[in-house]
């Protein structure tokens, strides 16, 4: 044992800094980079009559009443903001909670990662979140969570999926599209983009979520009421990611070279499809696409013909969900589902409306 | 690294006839042996000062929750880097041990338990068959294992769509959800697999082959080290622990989920070389592993903590932290081979 004491005392000085540099860049970093559009573009509006009749009250939830602007608000996202609506979502939350004027907004990201996105909102409860709005990963494996929440009567809503659970009871309501509504309305636009015939390939999204099912069985149920002289022969699950989508057109390309209609439950695999076209030499409006989400670089695709229709899918959740929040904690019923209004993109309207998609 | 060398990681011993000073160096030893637990240590005291909702009860318990189920997996995959072998296909062999589990539970909670536990533990035999007695290599033969794993999960699951549900009621639920001291059962059973794990590879003939087959496979051999017998058993091993990890994992969310597991292979992989197991094979401590499991969930908690960080910079961070708890390690057996 000959260690200089020098080399001791450096190594441990090495320590110190490394570990003292990492936090500072850590707290420097501490800022959200420009979201790619702009902030308002269309508010998220609700339908009427949204869900059923409003039944739930903080009194029946069991809650506190808390002031919203000086609480703690968690917000837990599922998904990297990689793809246009986590982005359009993330901001949407943010900048609204800045606009209500609340201080404490703490924000956590799952990374794709489930057993992440359980541990943030852990962690969220953990650090005195009193209210919290999670975007779910996944529509299971909630247990944990709802057993620390309902412990401390912390009100849950989700944003965009839901959890399996009981509303008013375990969370307090779920804002967000109706997915079924949307599968069907993009079968209409299908029926119409086909005049009524033909074969469609689907591509799913991720499995596991109520998106998907929804998605899909609206769509087919639309079909199979509206048209029954088109066929689905192919449906492949693309992730809801680009890069997916693509790959999964490819392969469709090749095994039913009949396929002249496509599904794309996201904008991101109808815009992997259309590159994955381009690619088999294919040319705009040969094979119909119909997709859902609204996105800016779909919409304008509808412009060049590549893609028919999109139904919208309004990320923009932030205002419609700290006003169901403080409505709530002001005492007001909440309804156990507070339901979107989404519009539609077609070429009647693509042109005048691509500002609106996000 | 020879066997006997590495079979020291965890206990140091002082020089004969100690020279005035030594308790410093012993100390100072002790620190770059263990460079992971030290950063972890130094992590604490940092969060703790700079964060005033970071030492608490509850956080505290969280990150060992969390940590423990891929704790439970890094521990097997110690062994099988020990050995100087990989093994990919952890991630999916948890997410096939969760849904197994919650498949299973219809027969009952011990069915639950062990269906995942055979059919994790099947996959592991014939992967560790592949890789020791047809000599195809690790990587490949456990790639194969996680597309494969993960093909079974969709199988069962309807392409993934259906989740099974663990009733509440259920004894696996109870013991997925369950804790004493406010902490819950899953980080005690890791603790008590973590002992076994530290004796079977410290204290036994089978530790010792793990070591001596990671230094020199031929060499081992030549020593009479049964080489076959000992890898099969590691690769048994990892896939056993991950099904396992997987069907707790399953009873603490009451529930199979199908989209778990992707990715976390690397984090296992991660934890493990951050503990201070070589890649190359014949030297580690499950202490170590340990370690490095929690750095990780501190890494991630604290990151959390700073609060609005975007989660694209999170990314850079816990990489640029991971980088640096490397560059410290090395920096810290490079002096400790110099002396």
């Amino acid at each position: 044992m000959t260690v200089p004491p020098r080399r001791g005392a450096r190594t441990a000085a090495l320590l110190a800094v490394l570990t003292v540099a990492a936090a500072g860049c850590a707290k420097s970093e501490d800022k959200q980079p420009a979201g790619a559009q702009d902030t308002q573009g269309q508010q998220q509006v609700a339908q009427t009559p949204s869900g059923n009749a409003p039944s739930c009250t903080i009194d029946k939830f069991g809650g506190k009443k808390f002031d919203l602007k000086s609480g703690v608000v968690g917000f837990s996202q599922s998904e990297k903001e990689a793809n246009p609506f986590r982005i359009a979502e993330t901001k949407s939350i943010k900048d609204e909670a800045k606009k209500a004027g609340i201080a404490n907004l703490k924000a956590t990201n799952g990374q794709s990662q489930f057993n992440k996105q359980i541990s943030d909102v852990q962690q969220l409860i953990a650090q005195g979140a009193q209210a919290l709005i999670i975007a779910p990963l996944n529509s299971d494996g909630w247990e944990p969570v709802l057993q620390q929440a309902s412990a401390k009567h912390i009100p849950i809503i989700t944003v965009d999926r839901k959890i399996n659970a009981t509303p008013c009871k375990d969370y307090v309501t779920f804002i967000g599209s109706d997915f079924y509504q949307q599968g069907k309305r993009a079968a209409d636009q299908m029926v119409k983009a086909l005049g009524g015939k033909g074969k469609v390939a689907i591509l799913l999204g991720a499995s596991g979520n109520n998106v998907t099912t929804d998605r899909t069985n609206g769509f087919k149920d639309e079909l199979k009421q509206k048209a029954p002289g088109i066929q689905i022969t192919f449906q492949q699950t693309g992730e809801f990611a680009r890069e997916k989508g693509q790959q999964v057109t490819e392969q469709m390309i090749q095994s039913n070279p009949d396929v002249n209609g496509l599904y794309a439950e996201n904008d991101e695999m109808a815009l992997g499809a259309v590159t994955a076209l381009k690619g088999a030499g294919k040319k705009a409006g040969q094979i119909k696409i119909v997709s859902v989400d609204g996105t800016r670089d779909a919409v304008s695709q509808i412009g060049s013909g590549w893609i028919s229709a999109v139904v919208e899918s309004n990320p923009r959740f932030g205002p419609l969900a700290f006003q169901t929040l403080s409505r709530f904690l002001a005492g007001d019923a909440i309804p156990d589902k507070v339901i979107i209004a989404d519009r539609e993109y077609d070429s009647s309207n693509a042109q005048q409306s691509v500002g609106s998609a996000f | 690294m020879t066997s006997e060398q590495a079979a020291m990681g965890t206990t140091v011993t002082a020089p004969q006839g100690t020279p005035p000073g030594a308790g410093r160096e012993r100390v100072f030893g002790l620190v770059q042996r263990h460079g992971a637990a030290a950063v972890l240590v130094l992590l604490l005291v940092t969060g703790s000062l700079a964060f005033e909702r970071f030492p608490t009860g509850d956080n505290l318990g969280n990150i060992a929750i969390t940590s423990s189920f891929l704790a439970t997996v890094a521990l097997g995959m110690t062994f099988v880097i020990i050995t100087g072998g990989i093994d990919l296909s952890v991630g999916s062999v948890f997410a096939l041990g969760g849904v197994l589990a919650a498949y299973g539970v219809r027969w009952g909670s011990l069915a639950a338990l062990l269906l995942p536990l055979a059919v994790c533990g099947a996959i592991g035999l014939l992967q560790g068959l592949l890789i020791a007695r047809v000599r195809l290599a690790p990587f490949i033969v456990t790639l194969a294992g996680l597309l494969g794993a993960r093909g079974l999960l969709l199988s069962i699951s309807d392409e993934g769509a259906r989740t099974y549900l663990i009733p509440h009621a259920s004894l696996l639920a109870r013991i997925g959800q369950g804790s004493v001291l406010g902490v819950g059962y899953p980080v005690y059973l890791t603790l008590v697999l973590f002992l076994a794990g530290a004796v079977l590879l410290q204290r036994t003939r089978f530790g010792q082959s793990v070591y001596a087959i990671g230094g020199g496979q031929d060499a081992a051999a030549l020593m009479g080290v049964p080489v076959t017998r000992t890898k099969v058993t590691v690769y048994v091993m990892s896939g056993l622990l991950a099904g396992f990890a997987g069907a707790l994992n399953a009873a603490r969310l009451s529930s199979g989920v199908t989209i778990l597991g992707t990715g976390m292979e690397l984090d296992v992989i991660a934890a493990v070389v951050i503990g201070g197991t070589l890649l190359t094979g014949g030297a580690g401590s499950v202490s170590g592993t340990i370690a490095g499991v929690l750095l990780l969930g501190v890494i991630q908690n604290l990151i959390n903590q700073i609060g609005d960080l975007s989660s694209s910079y999170q990314q850079v961070v816990s990489g640029a932290f991971l980088a640096v708890v490397v560059v410290v390690q090395t920096y810290l057996s490079r002096v400790q081979r110099l002396r």
